[in-house]
């Protein structure tokens, strides 16, 4: 009857020793290095950390001994031998001995100066449809000065005096077709020179262009006096204008009272033009189209000269070459004098391309023209 | 009531005005241009014509000296070869104007060039192309053909001076002191050579130190500091035959920065006693010499005005070395530098309104140019060092020696425009430093 239980008492016994003693709790031995060391006295530690004395160098390094390398003979040719080349006798490099001054042969002077007789006339070329100003090819660094900054065009853009994207014939049919444009940019420009000596920062790269001159106004009636037109505008039908309105119009019509006077008096003068005076955008977009080809050599004579050309235009805007003249000078010497007018000569006819933007309307006021260059602002830059 | 009334005058006014009203305008119409650019003037120069069957060489080498001279000055820009619609295939043949203004040109330079038994004969006109005529008349240089570059150089000169109204300098030549060797051993001896960098010939060996070279004014003579005896004396040097002398005698005195005047026959220069170092003149010819200066500062590197009358020079009289004008007889000085810096090596103009000089200032170095009375200073260049400027014969160019920094550092030749623009390098077969610009040609 216990047998069961002897049975399963001894089974489980020799399990708890199997347990106990057969490994089943021993943990692994931990991986660690293990060093020997041994123990030493404090003179034999102190004796170790004493300082190395550097090792003693010879005061000349002396020479590598060389292997001893024979020379073995190359092996001689099995084949036919071939001739071999002389070499040609090479000159021995000789250091060039200090130069003694030899007497200084002058380059021949040229001897004769003659001036040529007049070349045949051009013959009459027919018109073409070259573009008046030529697109640069090669791009070049920025040494121009001119009024207003201008940053560096974009290197696909060509210069030009106005700013074009570039417009693409378009592959979509349903889009409106455009003109395919090149893209153009102005040229890059500083206001003002900056030397080696100057900081950079000092000269804008930038800045911001001034807004497009307006649009030419439609042609109107020639008017008497512009002064009148002024209070006449004002709606006669209005019942009570506003105090401030009123005041406004008071002071116009004070202003158009005394340009009336001005112009009444100024008018006896004689050798006056007919028909409606130039608007100041007209005028000044005739004066930046001219200043813009107007190349000042700031370190010639030519700079402290203002002359004042005088010259004729025809209807189509373009200025009659033959009356271009000098009719005034003030500054510096003849031949100056004659720099500066080729200059203002050139500024003229360069920029005038097809003809200057002008109201045709207004022909009689812009037909004759004395145009003055003073290059006194350029001087100091 | 107001308004009506002034409405009523105004009306009235301008009845009464309405005849000359209606003329608004008195006379042409007058505009002011105060604003123009500073840009290279285009021009295109195409290839001289050969008008001999061995000139085609030459006719092309020509032309690109032109090109070269005139582009190198930063007033003008060629238009290159590549963009030309017309060709120049006849010296006599009319210019189509319309080809070149196309591609904006606005001068254009025509050449012929014929070469027969080692003779050349260069020939050329000027054109401005957007008035469709001749700047001056045509030209023609003959000369041997190992002279071809300053043939060239002429035609330069003439088309500068066309265009400018100034005379040119490209046929001039300047001479400097050559360097070689490194900085602590450095051999100096003077040489001479073109304007460009080209044809460098030598006038002293490498056995003695020499400084401050200094043409005369018809560049047959130079004047120059050796220190060949020991000790720095003032030597005049023969150009055609190389032959020098001592100029100044004294033994146990030291002589330097000498100067010629404009008329060739007095020499200017600097004069070591004890510790006082002064101003002295002396004739060439009978070798007398007069004290210009008796301050007990540091007087030296003197220049003559153009017309012989002043002397620019520098003097540390007032504690710091400043620039000083003083009469050519000597006499009292006025003092015409006074910015930040120390100031020296002042240099008048040839045209006579300017003085170049150089300036130290906050551990760098300037060349620099003012008004003659020391009005509009203007700095042009900033370095490590610069020094030395001397002037183009038409008073346009400043030359200068700026040395690079560091124990390998070596000196070189730059020019630089009076207005501070078109910095540029010399090229020279070695170092080069103390540049005088000579006469034209």
């Amino acid at each position: 009857m216990h047998t069961g239980h002897y049975i399963s008492g001894g089974a489980h016994g020799i399990l708890i020793l199997w347990a106990l003693f057969g490994g089943m709790f021993r943990s692994d031995p931990p991986d660690v290095q293990v060093a020997d060391v041994s123990v030493i006295s404090e003179a034999q530690f102190a004796a170790m950390m004493q300082p190395q004395a550097a090792p003693t160098l010879g005061s000349e390094p002396t020479a590598l001994p060389q292997p001893d390398i024979e020379e073995q003979p190359p092996e001689p040719p099995a084949a036919e031998v071939q001739p071999v080349q002389t070499p040609e006798p090479v000159e021995p490099e000789v250091s060039e001995p200090d130069p003694v001054p030899q007497p200084v042969t002058p380059t021949p002077e040229p001897e004769v100066v003659e001036t040529l007789p007049q070349p045949p006339a051009p013959e009459p070329v027919p018109e073409v449809d070259a573009p008046e100003v030529a697109l640069r090819p090669i791009p070049r660094p920025a040494p121009r000065v001119a009024p207003e900054a201008v940053p560096e065009p974009a290197p696909e853009a060509d210069i030009a005096p106005d700013v074009q994207e570039t417009v693409e014939q378009s592959e979509t049919p349903d889009v409106t077709e455009s003109e395919e444009q090149q893209a153009t940019a102005p040229e890059a420009a500083a206001t003002e020179i900056v030397t080696e000596a100057e900081e950079p920062a000092r000269a804008p790269s930038a800045s911001v262009r001034p807004q497009a001159r307006p649009n030419r106004p439609a042609p109107t009636p020639p008017q008497t006096a512009e002064a009148p037109s002024e209070p006449a505008s004002t709606p006669p039908a209005e019942a009570e204008p506003e105090p401030q309105q009123d005041t406004a119009a008071a002071d116009a019509t004070a202003s158009a009272i005394a340009d009336a006077l001005e112009e009444a008096l100024s008018g006896a003068s004689t050798g006056t033009t007919s028909g409606p005076p130039l608007t100041q955008g007209e005028t000044d977009g005739f004066r930046i189209a001219v200043q813009d080809c107007w190349v000042v050599d700031v370190g010639s004579q030519a700079a402290d000269v203002t002359v004042t050309v005088g010259f004729e235009m025809d209807r189509s805007g373009r200025v009659v070459s033959s009356s271009l003249r000098l009719l005034s000078s003030e500054g510096g010497s003849g031949t100056a004098v004659d720099t500066a007018f080729q200059a203002a000569r050139r500024a003229i006819l360069r920029c005038q391309g097809d003809g200057y933007s002008l109201p045709p309307e207004k022909f009689d006021q812009w037909k004759a023209v004395e145009m003055t260059f003073n290059p006194e602002s350029m001087r100091i830059r | 009531m107001k308004q009506i009334i002034a409405s009523l005058l105004a009306v009235f006014l301008t009845a009464v005005s309405a005849p000359s009203v209606a003329l608004a305008q008195s006379g042409p119409l007058r505009i002011e241009i105060t604003e123009g650019v500073i840009e290279p003037l285009p021009y295109a120069v195409p290839d001289f014509v050969a008008e001999s069957a061995g000139g085609q060489q030459l006719a092309q080498q020509i032309a690109r000296v032109v090109a070269e001279d005139l582009t190198g000055t930063g007033l003008f820009r060629e238009v290159p070869r590549e963009a030309h619609i017309s060709q120049i295939t006849s010296f006599g043949s009319p210019v189509q104007f319309a080809d070149w203004k196309a591609i904006n040109a606005q001068a254009l330079i025509t050449g012929a060039v014929s070469s027969e038994g080692g003779r050349v004969v260069v020939k050329f006109r000027v054109w401005d192309v957007f008035a469709g005529t001749e700047l001056g008349q045509g030209m023609q240089f003959a000369g041997t053909a190992d002279g071809w570059r300053r043939m060239a150089h002429k035609v330069a000169d003439q088309v500068y001076s066309r265009i400018t109204g100034e005379s040119g300098y490209f046929d001039s030549r300047v001479v400097f002191v050559s360097e070689s060797g490194p900085k602590d051993q450095r051999a100096k001896r003077l040489a001479v050579m073109d304007y460009d960098g080209a044809n460098v010939q030598y006038l002293t060996g490498g056995n003695a130190l020499v400084l401050a070279p200094r043409f005369s004014e018809d560049g047959q003579r130079v004047l120059y500091t050796s220190y060949e005896t020991g000790m720095p004396r003032v030597h005049v040097l023969e150009v055609g035959t190389v032959q020098s002398r001592i100029l100044q005698g004294q033994d146990g005195v030291m002589s330097f920065a000498p100067r010629f005047a404009p008329n060739g026959q007095t020499v200017v220069y600097s004069l070591t006693q004890g510790s006082n170092t002064d101003i002295w003149a002396m004739d060439i010819a009978s070798g007398g010499s007069r004290q210009l200066t008796s301050a007990p500062s540091i007087e030296t590197a003197p220049s003559y005005s153009p017309d012989g009358s002043q002397i620019v020079f520098e003097s540390d009289r007032s504690g710091t070395q400043q620039l000083y004008v003083m009469s050519a007889s000597g006499g009292e000085a006025r003092r015409i530098s006074f910015g930040q810096g120390r100031y020296s090596t002042p240099v008048w103009s040839p045209r006579g309104d300017m003085i170049a000089f150089t300036k130290q200032n906050a551990g760098r170095f300037h060349i620099g140019v003012m008004r003659t009375d020391g009005s509009e200073e203007r700095l042009l260049t900033a370095s490590f060092l610069d020094e030395g400027p001397t002037w183009a014969p038409n008073g346009r160019v400043i030359m200068f020696a700026r040395e690079t920094q560091g124990a390998q550092g070596s000196s070189s030749l730059y020019t630089v425009d009076i207005s501070g623009r078109n910095l540029k390098r010399v090229r020279t077969p070695e170092g080069a430093s103390d540049p005088s610009w000579g006469p034209l040609q």
